[in-house]
């Protein structure tokens, strides 16, 4: 493309910006000031990743710590949970014992008291203790 | 009522007596003893025992657990029974119950099924002693020991295969050392065993 010296005088020669040009610059200016503030944060939150991507040793080792915390945390929490456990299995147990121990002391005193009432029974009736079984089957 | 309607209702009849009767077989040897629980207050000692078939299971558990071999013969005898339910009152007065509490258990055994196999009737010392047992064909389905003297009243209610003659020879060092359920008074317990 060829340029003659008039068209390029054409071109360059001085024109009125008209009366609003310094209203409108100014609000261009402005324009592009609260365009530009997201900008600035996201380049902030870049720097804040960078940082961690500048120091990997250091996310490694409190990545390491924390699960190590929550680790030995669960731990202690199982532990206590079975121990607990273990607690109630034992008490039931001991209460179960208790309670066998209670009815078979309840069964005997029953007995003896079934013993010491027939034998009792059959001396008012002049009945030898020993023939009693004798007695059971000819009644029967 | 149609004749269909009157055939439903005598047949629902039907069915709730039988399983009423069939109910009533069943708890047969069992007695009624919760009449003389009033006796408690008047009385000097109580003996209150009520052995169900689940905690004889237990006692014979621990019976099992003690290793003990003259325990043999008491489990023999446990494991055999269903249930032992024993009501025992001794009074410091005579008097202290009614001939009406003897007669509410009394009137329990008046089934056939109930045999009276023993009677002891002494006036001087106003002592009534009868023993029953329940027959279930050619076993014994429990044995019932009524003793009512003028200072004590006791039931003594073996539901199961008791086997008398073994009860009768239990030893007398299985006696638990103070361990039951009975509520003492200061009064010298009387053991029918030292007359």
């Amino acid at each position: 493309m060829h340029f003659s010296e008039d068209d390029l005088r054409e071109a360059l020669k001085r024109k009125d910006p008209g009366p609003d040009f310094t209203q409108r610059v100014l609000a261009r200016v402005e324009q592009a000031k609260t365009k530009g503030k997201p900008a600035q944060s996201a380049k902030k939150n870049n720097g804040f990743f960078a940082w961690w991507q500048l120091r990997p040793a250091w996310t490694v080792a409190v990545t390491a710590v924390l699960l190590l915390g929550f680790g030995w945390g669960g731990y202690q929490y199982a532990e206590y949970r079975h121990q607990k456990q273990e607690a109630i299995m034992a008490e039931r147990h001991e209460k179960e014992l208790q309670e066998a121990e209670r009815a078979r002391d309840q069964a005997i005193l029953a007995l003896q008291i079934a013993r010491s009432k027939l034998n009792h029974v059959l001396q008012q009736t002049q009945v030898p203790a020993v023939e009693s079984d004798k007695i059971r089957r000819q009644r029967l | 009522m149609n004749r269909t309607g009157r055939w439903i209702v005598q047949i629902f009849m039907a069915v709730v007596l039988c399983c009423s009767a069939a109910r009533s077989y069943g708890q047969g040897a069992r007695l009624q003893l919760a009449n003389l629980d009033k006796l408690s207050d008047k009385a000097a000692r109580v003996t209150d025992v009520t052995l169900d078939g689940s905690l004889l299971e237990l006692a014979v558990k621990i019976i099992e657990l003690d290793n003990d071999p003259e325990a043999a013969q008491l489990k023999d005898i446990i494991r055999s029974l269903k249930g032992i339910y024993v009501k025992s009152f001794e009074f410091d007065n005579a008097s202290q119950y009614s001939p009406a509490d003897v007669e509410a258990i009394r009137s329990q055994l008046t089934s056939p099924r109930w045999s009276k196999i023993v009677q002891s009737v002494d006036k001087r010392s106003h002592e009534h002693d009868e023993v029953y047992i329940l027959k279930e064909g050619e076993r014994v389905g429990g044995v019932v020991v009524l003793v009512a003297e003028a200072r004590e009243l006791t039931v003594v209610n073996i539901v199961g295969d008791v086997p008398l003659e073994k009860v009768m020879a239990l030893e007398n060092h299985f006696v638990p050392d103070g361990r039951h359920d009975s509520k003492h008074k200061p009064n010298k317990e009387r053991n029918h065993d030292e007359e």
